[in-house]
């Protein structure tokens, strides 16, 4: 027998939906079998990745935390993804959404507002979008890659990261470590749910799933989007302009990133350091595909990759399991998912092996 | 006899000498019995898609045999299955009396099957020899020598030296024929050859398979067009849906039979075109437009003049990829011109050459393009959603957001006033026939009530019924007053329904003909780069341009263009009262009035 | 008032916790250590020793190891070392200077939990940090160095700018310089504990630039060291012996015991006298080693270097004495004069000597 894969005459909406549960169950699978053959108590430990995020009002809380710049990161770049322009440099946006934030408390450590925060966010969002920018400039004008453009980038904003650290923006009183000093009280972000480390920016993350959704499932602009990111020629061919998708695509996903930096070093952390996004802006783009770059998906699986972080680190805590076989249960997981994905648009024929 | 079509010194008829046949010893005994290739009940499916079922097809040694069906009556999934390319679900094919399972082309070239694609598998920038030697084993200078004898023997000349990329359509052909023969084949499949040549190429064509069955290769013929077969072939099978319908010999069948077995009805009975109204003020006005193709291989446009009123259907003819895509995103904005040359396109009197294709639309230009998944449609998309592709200025939106609402009572009223075959606006563009698309596009455009329709292809992959509706339909919006250009390769539907046709040919447009007093013979002469019947091409005449149309592909025959020249009077016909009954086969030309649409 | 808030919601949380989980039920009584660090635990490095050191106490005070490895200084880092003390850990040790705000936090909520820090300079009553005297070591380190040498240049690939690392490489060249007066050294800063890549390249970079001894300054991987090796030149590194990885070229190393010290620090907690302090610890204290020599060393040069070492262990020589010049030629520590344990742990200049500017 061989098989072989046929194109839907549309899309499932079944399986779009139950693509995510299997890979769940299949990543399930496949990651009890291998902790049992290392000998870790394998119901234990996908017990604890898969429950002890939910178990808890803290651990729940924690998974927020996680979920706010995942969800805002991932909803600017699935608008470019649904696009066809592949912003890869979110981190570097992130970055320097970050860096432009803590301008404000690292230059004026004596301003007392208690709303500073507000200038931070919109300084984070302008930096990021201006960082963007620069690969929707280069891809416009002389038709350069905006996947190595915006990755490039990311290079340099961790450089431009460890330079302020390393110099300038140094805590005089840090001992050369490369942090900057602690934000002043109006300089962070107000807390969103007493007693958690849950703050504003998971509202950011809600008020951009809403936007993302009016603007890619409503609005004209949106539809134009999609039809260039789908089909070049048919944006072409009904006036749409390619070059205007590219820069609100950039801008767009830029800005959303550099609110997430913003809201990092205004949020958890409370300064500007070197491990700023523990990898969100790349984890971002697993995301936003494993939502299905659908605003309302992307809410889900933003909710669900950060349960699985925290629940991974708890099995470290809880049940010994080392990193990297946490690291091995997201592999799977994202492995699984694209392949469910696939028989969204394709199934599965089994042909007779019957030849002349 | 068509006019210069195989007149010219260097048209190559086979009568040098006495050429060794492609295959010494292999030649059937005449009226042997074994049929060189028969199937018996072969199916193939892809997916849902029942491509052939049940076929039976029997092909005899030195026979011509034709394999006619309308697009998607799966002819090619059949030749696929004979070259090897696919493998049947069902069924079993014979060879010389022997079961074989065709595995791979390659097993198939061992047996002596050659197949000539409709879109050709050459490297454009590699010359012809390397192109040969990349299939063909032998040095190449022996190579060489016997490209250029079977080019003698078959009338198949090509400079071994020259570059592909170079090459006109009808050498390219000649080229993979070659290729072809150089292998020895038994069986020579062809694929719809001459969709990309122009009526006297497909008389030197016609010629050089002659010759081929006389020295014991047996052809497969495929084909849409009956003219050709009638005149041509010695047997035929006829598909429809995948099936086999009927076995003829179209020497002695008529076309009417054929079509009736092709379709499974008679035709629809013609639509008299009315004469043209009113001369209606000029919509669309083209003045010496230039442009330079970024393409290399690619066709410039050069002065291109053309004026388009209200209540005429104007055609322009010619072989695809002699600039028609270029022309066509020129007229509908999708390319624009540099802002001091803006002028040489004027819609509605004012200039919009440097104008984007939605600023054009807005004054009340329509464009149908050629391809309808991924230009004229989003595969991906519904029906609705496609609906609002360009429709939005019909009300579908409100204050930036999209009424969704608005859109699919737009997609449901094209569906239904368009005869779409669709589950409905919520269906996928991509989940709908060739043909239904097309309808659906073609309505969408219409209901936008434009003062200008630009319209490629408008039939291309369309039942013929559908065809005649659309038909119908463009000579209605010319009878409100409409002014319509209809860009084609299917002559025969020009001279239908156009009222003045012009010839497109190297990125250059020929002078105006009324299509009431001209001939698809003159027509074919423009085609080829000739202005008048006295000037026929000779060795290097034949077509131009790639083999699909739209695509970007190379264009030759620059040396020997012969520039229209405008001052010449259209040469008068004034006995052909009924155009739209004239065939554009060149065989056809003399019998080609039961083939009428 | 957040404090307090927050210490009820943690213990709250354990306490759900431990009912939907019962987990480590059977362990109420052992005290329960956490292990936290920024790179994975191999073989060797920074935190194999930091391991080797928390798994002697628990055997020793009869406790059990929670080792949470590969956890990046952040938000991450803060949360976890919160859920492992909700899971029971009362002895916390951070291997890491970038877990020191979250690891004071978390002092300050729970008090009862006693926190040892790596490399910091914030002290708690229930918070203290701790470092090695990597100087003692690598001053001696750096007199072998400077008798190997032939072309007169040596190198440190580093992690991070910080005084503990500036104060190790500063030793090098002075104790080079004992040797060899005129012996220079250059410095790549690879920003990161752990990146083999970057660390290959750096180590590269200097063995083209001439340096034919290299000091692996606090990488916690032996990349640098099997550069080297293939390479044909001298190489040493810090915490655990990386010999396996360069039989032929391996200088020796400045090694780390912890075990004593957190044994000791872990007995304090169980006996209830922890105290916040900053611990700074050296070959006195058992904690620095030096071993591995290379054999190739001259005879007298090794006769030189054992002294030396006595010397150090006793107390009768500092490496951090003047006269010290920086490398702009400003006498910073007068002849005669030891810097302070205070002084050098700031260290935020470079001896001359070295000439690579330090990063700012």
């Amino acid at each position: 027998m061989r098989f072989e894969l046929i194109r839907r005459d549309r899309a499932s909406l079944e399986m779009a939906l139950m693509a995510p549960v299997l890979a769940l169950l299949a990543a399930g699978l496949v990651s009890w079998a291998l902790f049992a053959a290392m000998g870790v108590p394998a119901g234990r430990a996908l017990w604890t990745i898969a429950a002890t995020p939910f178990s808890t009002w803290y651990d729940f809380s924690e998974v927020l935390v996680k979920t706010a710049p995942l969800l805002l990161i991932a909803q600017g770049l699935a608008i470019g993804f649904r696009a066809r322009v592949f912003n890869i440099g979110a981190e570097g946006q992130l970055l320097i959404g970050a860096i432009c934030a803590s301008a404000i408390p690292v230059l004026l450590p004596s301003a007392g507002s208690p709303l500073l925060w507000v200038a931070m966010m919109a300084l984070g969002m302008v930096g990021g979008a201006a960082w963007a920018a620069i690969a929707a400039f280069w891809r416009t004008r002389l038709n350069a890659n905006e996947i190595l453009v915006t990755l490039m980038l990311s290079l340099i904003a961790a450089q431009i990261l460890t330079y302020l650290l390393l110099g300038p923006w140094k805590d005089p009183m840090g001992m050369n470590f490369p942090q900057t000093r602690m934000f002043q009280p109006g300089a962070l972000l107000p807390g969103l749910l007493p007693g958690t480390r849950v703050n504003l920016s998971l509202l950011f993350g809600v008020a951009a799933t809403i936007a993302a959704y009016v603007f890619m499932q409503r609005s004209v602009t949106g539809f134009r989007l999609i039809v260039t990111g789908t089909a070049p020629r048919a944006a072409g061919y009904a006036g749409v302009s390619a070059a205007r998708g590219v820069w609100l695509s950039l801008l767009i996903s830029g800005a959303a990133a550099g609110l997430a930096g913003a809201a990092e070093v205004a949020g958890p952390l409370g300064q500007l350091q070197r491990s700023i996004s523990q990898g969100y802006g790349f984890a971002a783009i697993i995301v936003a595909y494993l939502g299905g770059l659908h605003p309302v998906g992307i809410a889900v699986s933003s909710l669900v990759m950060s349960a699985i972080y925290i629940g991974g680190d708890n099995a470290m805590v809880f049940a010994d399991l080392p990193q990297s076989a946490v690291l091995v249960v997201q592999g799977l997981l994202l492995t699984f998912y694209l392949i469910a994905a696939t028989f969204v648009r394709y199934r599965i024929a089994w042909t007779g092996t019957a030849r002349a | 006899m068509t006019p210069g079509a195989t007149s010219g010194p260097a048209s190559g008829q086979p009568e040098a000498g006495h050429p060794e046949p492609p295959r010494q010893g292999s030649q059937p005994e005449p009226g042997c019995d074994v049929p060189l290739l028969r199937l018996r009940g072969v199916s193939k499916s892809y997916g849902a898609v029942q491509a052939n079922r049940g076929v039976d097809l029997t092909v005899m040694p030195g026979s011509i045999h034709a394999i006619l069906g309308e697009n998607g009556a799966g002819k090619s999934t059949l030749m696929k299955m004979i070259y090897g390319v696919e493998a049947p679900d069902a069924g079993q094919i014979e060879w010389n009396g022997a079961p074989v399972a065709l595995t791979s082309p390659s097993e198939a070239g061992r047996l002596g099957i050659g197949m000539v694609f409709q879109h050709f598998s050459l490297f454009d920038t590699l010359t012809v020899l390397e192109n040969v030697a990349l299939v063909v084993p032998g040095s190449p200078r022996r190579l060489a020598a016997r490209i250029a004898t079977l080019g003698r023997d078959y009338g198949l000349q090509v400079d071994a030296t020259e570059y592909v990329g170079a090459l006109s359509v009808g050498e390219r052909q000649r080229v993979e024929i070659l290729r072809c023969l150089m292998q020895d084949p038994r069986l020579l499949i062809l694929d719809e050859p001459t969709a990309v040549l122009p009526p006297q190429m497909v008389t030197r064509l016609f010629s050089t398979l002659r010759v081929l069955r006389d020295r014991g290769v047996s052809i497969l013929f495929i084909s849409h067009k009956l003219d050709e077969i009638r005149e041509l072939c010695d047997a035929a099978t006829v598909l429809r849906d995948g099936q086999v319908t009927g076995h003829a010999d179209p020497r002695d069948t008529d076309t009417r039979s054929l079509t009736r077995m092709m379709i499974g009805r008679d035709l629809p009975p013609a639509l008299p075109a009315e004469p043209g109204g009113a001369e209606g003020a000029v919509q669309l006005q083209l003045s010496q437009l230039d442009w330079t193709n970024p393409d290399p291989y690619a066709p410039d446009l050069r002065g291109i003049d053309l004026k388009l009123r209200g209540h005429e259907i104007v055609g322009i003819a010619g072989i695809s990829g002699n600039g028609q895509s270029e022309l066509c995103a020129l007229i509908s904005g999708e390319t624009r011109l540099p802002t001091r040359a803006a002028g040489a396109i004027a819609l509605r009197g004012q200039s919009v050459g440097a104008m984007g294709a939605a600023g054009r639309r807005a004054l009340g230009l329509a464009y149908v393009p050629e391809e309808r998944l991924g230009h004229g449609a989003v595969p991906e998309m519904t029906l609705w959603q496609n609906a609002l592709l360009t429709a939005q200025s019909r009300g579908l939106t409100r204050r930036g957001m999209v009424d969704r609402r608005a859109a699919l009572r737009f997609a449901q009223d094209c569906i239904a006033g368009f005869d779409v075959r669709t589950a409905g606006p919520e269906a996928e563009a991509g989940s709908l026939s060739g043909g239904n698309l097309q309808k659906f596009v073609v309505g969408r455009e219409i209901m936008l009530a434009p003062s200008v329709l630009l319209v490629e292809q408008p039939t291309w992959g369309v039942d013929v019924a559908a065809a005649a509706e659309i038909r119908r339909r463009l000579i209605e919006m010319r009878n409100a007053g409409c002014a319509i250009l209809v860009i084609s390769e299917e002559l025969d539907e020009l001279f239908e329904i156009c009222d003045r046709l012009h010839v497109l040919h190297d990125g250059r447009l020929s002078p105006s003909l009324v299509t009431a007093r001209t001939t698809p013979e003159e027509v074919g002469e423009w085609m080829i780069g000739a202005g008048r019947p006295d000037a026929a091409p000779a060795g290097k005449g034949g077509g131009t341009g790639p083999a699909r149309p739209g695509s970007s592909g190379t264009n030759a025959d620059r040396p020997d263009t012969a520039r229209p020249d405008s001052a010449r009077p259209a040469p008068s016909h004034p006995d052909r009262s009924d155009p739209a009954a004239e065939g554009p086969g060149a065989g056809a030309a003399s019998e080609g009035s039961d083939h009428a649409v | 008032m957040t404090h307090t808030r927050r210490a009820f919601l943690g213990t709250a949380s354990a306490a759900g916790l431990a009912a939907a989980l019962p987990l480590r039920a059977s362990a109420q009584d052992a005290l329960q250590i956490a292990l936290m660090v920024p790179s994975p635990a191999a073989d060797v490095g920074w935190s194999r020793t930091l391991l080797d050191g928390t798994e002697a106490a628990a055997g020793a005070v009869g406790g059990e190891v929670t080792f949470l490895e590969s956890i990046s200084e952040g938000p991450d880092a803060d949360r976890i070392m919160q859920r492992a003390v909700s899971n029971g850990a009362r002895f916390v040790i951070l291997g890491s200077f970038g877990y020191m705000n979250g690891g004071l936090q978390l002092a300050r909520r729970f008090p009862d939990v006693s926190i040892l820090h790596a490399s910091g300079y914030q002290t708690a009553p229930n918070f203290s940090p701790f470092a090695a005297k990597y100087y003692q070591g690598t001053y001696l380190m750096g007199m072998a160095a400077a008798a190997l040498s032939t072309s007169g240049k040596i190198g440190s690939v580093s992690a991070f700018a910080i005084p503990e690392l500036i104060t190790s490489i500063n030793a090098f060249v002075l104790g080079a310089q004992a040797v060899n007066p005129e012996i220079e050294c250059s410095v790549v800063w690879v920003n990161s504990w752990f990146d083999p890549a970057s660390e290959r390249e750096a180590a590269q970079a200097l063995i083209s630039q001439g340096c034919d001894v290299l000091f692996s300054n606090a990488q916690d991987t032996p990349s640098v060291i099997s550069v080297a090796e293939e390479a044909g030149v001298y190489a040493f590194n810090l915490n655990s012996p990386m010999k396996s990885y360069a039989p032929e070229k391996y200088l020796g190393v400045v090694g780390t015991d912890w075990a004593p010290f957190f044994t000791a620090q872990a007995q304090a907690h169980v006996d209830g006298s922890f105290e916040g302090a900053n611990h700074y610890l050296g070959m006195e204290d058992e904690v620095v080693y030096v071993s591995d020599w290379t054999p190739d060393i001259p005879a007298d040069i090794k006769t030189r270097i054992d002294q030396t070492q006595a010397e150090i262990v006793s107390g009768a020589f500092n490496p951090m004495t003047g006269p010290l010049t920086d490398q702009s030629g400003t006498v910073r520590v007068e002849d005669g004069v030891t810097m302070t344990r205070d002084e050098i742990q700031a260290m935020d200049w470079h001896v001359a000597g070295v000439t690579t500017p330090l990063p700012n």
